[in-house]
């Protein structure tokens, strides 16, 4: 598989910007005032649980939504401004669908070549860029086949050709892993990764998928309830989450009631339910005296082979256990909640006692003002 | 930081700024601008749509309903309020004829039920011989209008007809179908496939699970056959009421065998009250309501048959049933009594048009009757045989195209997501305008398009082509609405919003993504629209501009004038007709389609 670019293929991504995007779907709320601002040529990726407002806020870049407020300016032109709207065709953007939305009438060629027709490229030059394409994609072999002669992944990779082939300033997105097993999401994931940042354009890139989002993203925008809560590189979105939302939906191996009980230099000790004071970064402004909550990342757990007299150390009993090939993740009931991906080189089996430190730097405390937060 | 807003990709500025210095409109080309103005409107095709739909379905039907209660409001009595049409259409000849559609309705329901149960069963339980062929023996039904099926019978049974030429004379036969029981014969006939089709759909989904449970709890085969009756009951009943509101509101017999027999029903009584001179609207309304109160009672009593009751049989887990393995005498017995099915629905009035077109002078005073194809020879060369025959091929022609196009958007309408207002009351509109008896469609036009309002605003409709073709697309649009509805709920949004961002406009993304998916469905509506319009009769009878009868008119009054020879000639050149039409545009979209539009749908 030739994993070349494109040839001649011109960086020339959309600077898009929105501002205020509102939508609405009946009495539902799909967007809540959104600002959101895209360099050229950059791979966002909108993250967010079903109902965010992720693929709304896509789908009005496509233009194939309206949005009722708000404006969104593709490169120099205002495309949408709630009440006037510059259809799809007209916006210089591709988009891969979830359901990849490949036409069942045309043969591959036939789907790739389409937006090359559209743009009446010259015949010649025309074939040339779809070969291209589908040869970036390692499906020339099979440019006069039918989509549903091919596999899943196939014609994923088939709408990942059409999308790219025409050059256009803006790249969307909607879940196009999402139907595929996890091997091959992984293998797609790299060649869009790879594919759309060679094109140029500017990616706007949609999963509720944690994982892929930071690995494909240079700058990630969570959403929630149809508002955009932290954007910000992959990294700072991990490190530093601003809400408890943004903590949850990033990766959490459990949470802890607490109150605080010292305020020190960019942490916190919090005393727990069963007694035990943890030691966490704050997420917010806290006082002495605040009531928290304390999000533990995964990689914050750490199995103690003694019992140890530290304050930041739980006891508690494992409840179930499961093989990850490099070790075992426990499930491990604690006073006061449960933690899980508690990961050992060991396993430790159902029933057993265990002592868990967890790192400071890993634990993020939240003022519990959130019953707002819980992810849908 | 709940409730913050986050722009850390902004540069220089806010975003709020940016929007503030924007400009008014996009920057772009002036096509771009243009396009931006003229989506302020994006709703107006849809608006012009649903006027549409209000003029050629809503307004007539419901002003003609209206003038049985208030003559006066539309000139056609003195009396603003007023119940003396129903009081005539429940009196004297009327009642009889309303009595009389009611007798036939529950006899044809019931007999059409039974047969459609047996042949059901035998098509989908049994390994009878010819399954195939059954299936199409009762399409072929399903499109046979009715008044052909009446009139092939006649011809082999009236007087001087085509067995007492050949020397065999019916007697009490020829008595019997010349009333009720003849008229309950060709609309079982025509019944019949509805039912097969309700009552096959569910036997199909019935695992054999259920028969089983009879059987290893001591029930013989006849308890078996009861628990499954009792199972598809929903089926049973829906052919029940299908049947008997399709029998109450049929024109076809009531204008041929059932006038010839001087057996009076409701269809053909509104009919009389139309043609009546002075016109009687107020009593044809009211008769229409009685109409619609026969199909809406047979609702009512199918939902009051099945209250509170579940018949949740299919599942996950149903296991297919096994196909009985006929034997000996039954074998024989359920060909036998298929074949008296295709015999008597469509062999005998075939072979009565056919036999009764091929005889010289059929129906004159003449005593000598040979054989010949002379007759056929007027039809292609008369014009009182011919002209009627092209007219209504040109007819069927544009109300079919204009039908489709207006049944793919009603279907689009009715299956985008979410619960649109808009597509329920379509929804409605057109579930309403299937159950409304063809005729009454019909009455409503003509009371409509004469009214002076319309000669007021410079709109002259009555006695048109044009007001003719709008009451056959009005006809036709909500049934063929209801069969693309399948296939059009089937396409992915995504396809033509693919088109979309890709690069083509909304007509074009339809016509390069949608249509060819949609192409042999759409194909197949046009041609049953065709079809059904080119031998189209109540409409035609009502609607027919003076001087040019459509090819179903011009068949009845040849009859009516005694040139049966020449009617049936007509009436085999008509139907043979749409057959080859039929045959030429498949065999054209097989030859000419694109490769891809051929393979979406085709069983290979």
């Amino acid at each position: 598989m030739t994993q070349a670019p494109i040839a001649d293929a011109a960086p020339s991504g959309h600077h898009v910007e929105i501002v205020g995007a509102v939508k609405h779907y009946g009495k539902a709320r799909g967007l809540a005032g959104v600002d959101l601002s895209v360099r050229p040529g950059q791979f966002l990726v909108l993250l967010g649980p079903s109902g965010s407002g992720k693929t709304t806020l896509a789908r009005c870049l496509a233009g194939v939504e309206r949005l009722d407020g708000g404006m969104i300016r593709l490169g120099d032109r205002v495309v949408s401004d709630g009440k006037r709207h510059l259809p799809p065709e007209r916006r210089n953007l591709a988009m891969v669908f979830q359901d990849y939305a490949l036409w069942p009438h045309l043969t591959v060629s036939g789907n790739v070549s389409y937006a090359l027709r559209r743009r009446h490229i010259a015949h010649a030059e025309s074939q040339r860029r779809v070969l291209d394409a589908l040869d970036q994609v390692g499906l020339a072999r099979l440019a006069d086949r039918y989509p549903h002669q091919l596999s899943g992944g196939e014609q994923q990779r088939v709408a990942l050709a059409r999308a790219v082939v025409a050059r256009p300033g803006l790249l969307l997105f909607d879940e196009p892993l999402s139907n595929l097993d996890a091997d091959l999401r992984e293998r797609l994931r790299v060649q869009i990764a790879t594919i759309a940042r060679d094109s140029g354009a500017t990616v706007v890139y949609i999963t509720h998928d944690q994982s892929e989002a930071f690995a494909l993203a240079d700058e990630v925008a969570v959403l929630d309830a149809g508002r955009l809560v932290q954007l910000g590189p992959p990294e700072q979105i991990y490190r530093n989450p601003e809400t408890l939302f943004v903590a949850r939906f990033t990766g959490s191996a459990g949470e802890f009631p607490g109150q605080v009980t010292r305020v020190s230099n960019g942490h916190v000790d919090v005393r727990v339910e069963n007694g035990a004071t943890l030691r966490a970064r704050h997420g917010g402004a806290l006082s002495n005296g605040a009531v928290v909550r304390v999000l533990v990342r995964p990689a914050a757990t750490r199995v103690l082979k003694e019992t140890s007299g530290s304050d930041a150390a739980l006891t508690g009993t494992v409840v179930d256990v499961a093989y990850r090939g490099r070790g075992y993740d426990h499930v491990v009931a604690v006073a006061g909640g449960t933690l899980s991906s508690v990961f050992d080189p060991n396993r430790w089996p159902r029933g057993a006692g265990l002592t868990i430190r967890l790192d400071p730097d890993g634990c993020v405390a939240y003022a519990d003002d959130s019953a707002d937060t819980t992810p849908h | 930081m709940p409730g913050s807003t986050p722009t850390s990709s902004k540069q220089d500025g806010t975003l709020t700024d940016t929007l503030a210095a924007s400009p008014p409109i996009a920057a772009g080309s002036r096509g771009d601008r243009t396009r931006m103005a003229l989506s302020r409107f994006s709703g107006a095709p849809l608006v012009v749509f649903w006027i549409l739909i209000a003029a050629i379905l809503a307004v007539p039907v419901l002003l003609f309903l209206a003038v049985a209660f208030s003559p006066r409001l539309f000139d056609q009595g003195p009396e603003w309020f007023t119940l003396s049409g129903f009081s005539q259409a429940f009196s004297g000849p009327l009642l009889q004829g309303v009595l009389d559609s009611v007798f036939v309705g529950v006899s044809s329901a019931v007999a059409a039920a039974a047969i459609g149960f047996a042949v059901a069963w035998l098509v989908v339980r049994t390994d009878v011989m010819g399954r195939r062929l059954w299936t199409g023996v009762m399409f072929a039904l399903l499109l046979a209008p009715s008044y052909l099926v009446a009139l092939g019978w006649e011809r082999l049974l009236e007087p001087e007809g085509v067995l007492d030429v050949a020397g065999v004379h019916p007697g009490g036969l020829r008595t019997l179908f010349y009333g009720p029981f003849g008229v309950i014969v060709v609309l079982t006939a025509k019944g019949l496939p509805f039912a097969y089709l309700a009552i096959s759909a569910a036997l199909r989904g019935l695992g054999e699970e259920f028969e089983q449970a009879v059987r290893v709890h001591g029930g013989g085969p006849i308890a078996a056959t009861r628990f499954t009756i009792a199972l598809i009951a929903p089926a049973v009943w829906s052919a029940l009421a299908i049947v008997f509101a399709e029998s109450v509101s049929d024109f076809g017999v009531a204008d041929t065998l059932a006038n010839d027999a001087h057996f009076p029903v409701a269809t053909y009584s509104l009919f009389n009250a139309v043609q009546a001179f002075p016109i009687q609207f107020s009593v044809a309304a009211a008769v229409g309501w009685v109409l619609l109160g026969l199909v809406a009672l047979a609702l009512l009593t199918q939902g009051w048959a099945l209250r509170s009751r579940s018949y949740r049989v299919f599942g996950g887990r149903s296991r297919p049933a096994r196909r009985l393995h006929l034997r000996g005498l039954g074998r024989v017995a359920a060909l036998a009594g298929l074949t008296a099915v295709l015999v008597i629905g469509i062999g005998i009035p075939a072979f009565g048009a056919v036999s009764a077109s091929l005889i010289n002078g059929l129906g004159s005073l003449i005593t000598s009757h040979g054989l010949t194809l002379a007759n056929y020879n007027r039809v292609l060369n008369s014009p009182n045989l011919r002209d009627p025959l092209v007219y209504s091929a040109q007819l069927a022609l544009i109300a079919a195209t204009v039908t489709v196009m207006l049944a793919a958007i009603s279907a689009r309408v009715l299956s985008r997501r979410g619960t649109h207002v808009s597509a329920r009351l379509l929804d409605m509109t057109l579930l309403t305008a299937v159950a409304l008896p063809g005729i009454v469609f019909a009455a409503g036009y003509i009371f409509t398009f004469n009214l002076p309002v319309f000669t007021q605003l410079g709109i002259q409709l009555y006695e048109t082509t044009a007001l003719l073709v709008i009451g056959y697309i009005a006809t036709a649009l909500p049934s063929t609405s209801r069969v693309l509805l399948g296939s059009v709920s089937q396409i992915q949004e995504s396809l033509a919003e693919a088109g979309r961002v890709h690069g083509s406009g909304v007509f074009g993304a339809w016509i390069r993504t949608v249509l060819p998916v949609l192409a042999r469905p759409l194909l197949a509506a046009w041609l049953l629209v065709f079809g059904a319009t080119l031998l189209e009769l109540p409409m035609s009878q009502l609607l027919y501009p003076p001087g040019q009868p459509p090819v179903s008119v011009a068949i009845t009054h040849a009859l009516a004038n005694y040139d049966f020879a020449g009617g049936t000639a007509m009436e085999v050149v008509a139907v043979l007709g749409a057959l080859v039409i039929v045959a030429a545009v498949w065999t054209l979209f097989r030859v000419l389609a694109p490769a891809g539009w051929r393979r979406i749908g085709s069983s290979a």
